[in-house]
């Protein structure tokens, strides 16, 4: 029976395009580009630096996806966020040349952060980008450098002449005050 | 929030991809082998660092790398999709002149389906051939770990500049229950080694008590359960190197240990 006036969660949205794209729908997958290829893209563009490169990643991303939507398990995580961390991760190989993978990580994911509506999404993005412009400037900086940058620890603690304790320490309390915003 | 802080920074630059000291790596991801707890906050980074990727979100790609896309997955439909067309079997039926190429066509889609099969099956056996090396990995760090364990108990045994230690209880125990302890302070490390103590319920353990020199509270060190004739062994490092001892004491605790030692003390050094 169809009830008028109510609407499935955006979450069972994501999960019937992953299913009809793995019936081999191509309509779906244009719908799942339409949804996120903002995330994908503008995460690689902020990591590579090039709106080229970045369009290749967006590619690759979307792509693998079609060729094996398998690899994103929607019982154990939201798309929205494994698609940014998979951008992230192709980017930075990108950025540092390393070979490419012919498929996609199996990364587990685990939020119950909506970011699936648009609404929601912008929401979360103004959030995120308050919660960073309230840490301290080594903080924000070491959280970026490691995510943006794909630079190890010992590397900004290298560049930024900080003990590598300290920069461990500010990665682990920038992210969990990521995520205490949204608790 | 993480039940095994030593590990808490490590596993936040680690779901970074940014831990590179491979002793620390290694360490890391045999605990992650064996702890489903460090698992689940593991993903739970992952889901942070997708909250920080999201810092990047607003421009958005020109409409050709769209065009682009739809074009790559037009030319290449999945197998499966293919595979569930009945166009075969009506073209059969329908036009029989036709069979040479239908023929090919289903011979090539056989294949097809073959090498996917073949391609799926490689795919299976590589992911397992990467858990073998993984769990062998861990075995590997496990003997590390006890081949380490062992050299550390025997230089600890060795160790000219340790602090020992003899505990007893009441006179009146037969047989005498004893307790060794070798400390070493600049390492915070201490080796115990238990002899003939009494059974206990099995909601119970003994605890060992650093007694500070400087008069403060003891401190919790390690607690131990000896085996069914009353001996045990135990190596404990304790959080901070460096503290100086006057003693060891030994009460039973319940079976998590305790941070304050309930009396009675069951054990106390000797003399």
């Amino acid at each position: 029976m169809r009830v008028s006036g109510t609407q499935a969660p955006d979450h069972q949205d994501d999960a019937a395009l992953i299913a009809r794209i793995r019936a081999g729908d191509q309509s779906a997958m244009a719908g799942l580009y339409d949804r996120y290829s903002g995330v994908v893209y503008g995460v690689a563009l902020r990591v590579l630096a090039s709106t080229t490169a970045a369009e290749d990643v967006v590619q690759e991303v979307f792509l693998q996806l079609w060729r094996n939507p398998q690899a994103f398990d929607a019982d154990r995580g939201r798309l929205a966020p494994w698609l940014a961390v998979i951008a992230r991760n192709r980017a930075i190989d990108h950025l540092r040349k390393r070979p490419q993978e012919d498929d996609i990580d199996e990364l587990p994911i685990s939020t119950g952060v909506d970011l699936e509506d648009d609404a929601a999404r912008r929401l979360a993005v103004e959030k995120v980008r308050g919660v960073l412009a309230q840490l301290p400037q080594e903080q924000r900086k070491a959280l970026e450098m490691a995510f943006f940058e794909g630079m190890t620890h010992t590397e900004i603690a290298g560049k930024t002449g900080q003990p590598l304790g300290t920069v461990k320490t500010r990665i682990r309390s920038g992210l969990l005050a990521l995520r205490k915003v949204f608790a | 929030m993480n039940a095994h802080p030593q590990f808490a920074e490590a596993l936040a630059v680690y779901a970074m991809g940014a831990l590179d000291n491979p002793q620390d790596r290694a360490e890391l991801e045999a605990h992650l082998g064996t702890c489903g707890e460090c698992r689940r906050e593991l993903e739970a980074l992952r889901a942070d660092t997708a909250l920080l990727a999201l810092s990047a979100v607003g421009p958005q790609p020109p409409e050709r790398a769209r065009q682009r896309l739809l074009s790559a997955i037009a030319a290449e439909p999945r197998m499966e999709h293919r595979a569930q067309k009945p166009f075969v079997v009506g073209r059969l039926r329908s036009r029989w002149l036709s069979f040479a190429p239908v023929a090919v066509m289903l011979l090539l889609a056989v294949f097809s389906l073959l090498l996917w099969r073949d391609l799926r099956n490689t795919r299976r056996d590589l992911r397992q051939a990467r858990q073998r090396e993984t769990q062998m990995q861990q075995l590997l760090d496990q003997e590390r770990e006890r081949s380490a364990h062992a050299q550390e108990v025997l230089d600890m045994w060795n160790a000219p500049n340790a602090m020992r230690v003899t505990l007893v209880s009441s006179p009146k125990a037969r047989p005498q229950p004893l307790i060794k302890t070798i400390y070493l302070p600049e390492k915070g490390h201490i080796l115990m080694v238990a002899h003939d103590l009494a059974p206990l319920p099995t909601n119970k353990v003994y605890e060992l008590w650093l007694l500070p020199a400087d008069g403060s509270a003891p401190m919790p060190a390690g607690t131990f359960r000896p085996d069914s004739a009353g001996n045990g062994m135990m190596l404990h490092p304790m959080q901070n190197a460096g503290i100086s001892a006057k003693g060891f004491a030994v009460t039973v605790e319940s079976e998590r240990g305790s941070q304050t030692p309930t009396p009675p003390i069951v054990m106390a050094p000797a003399g």
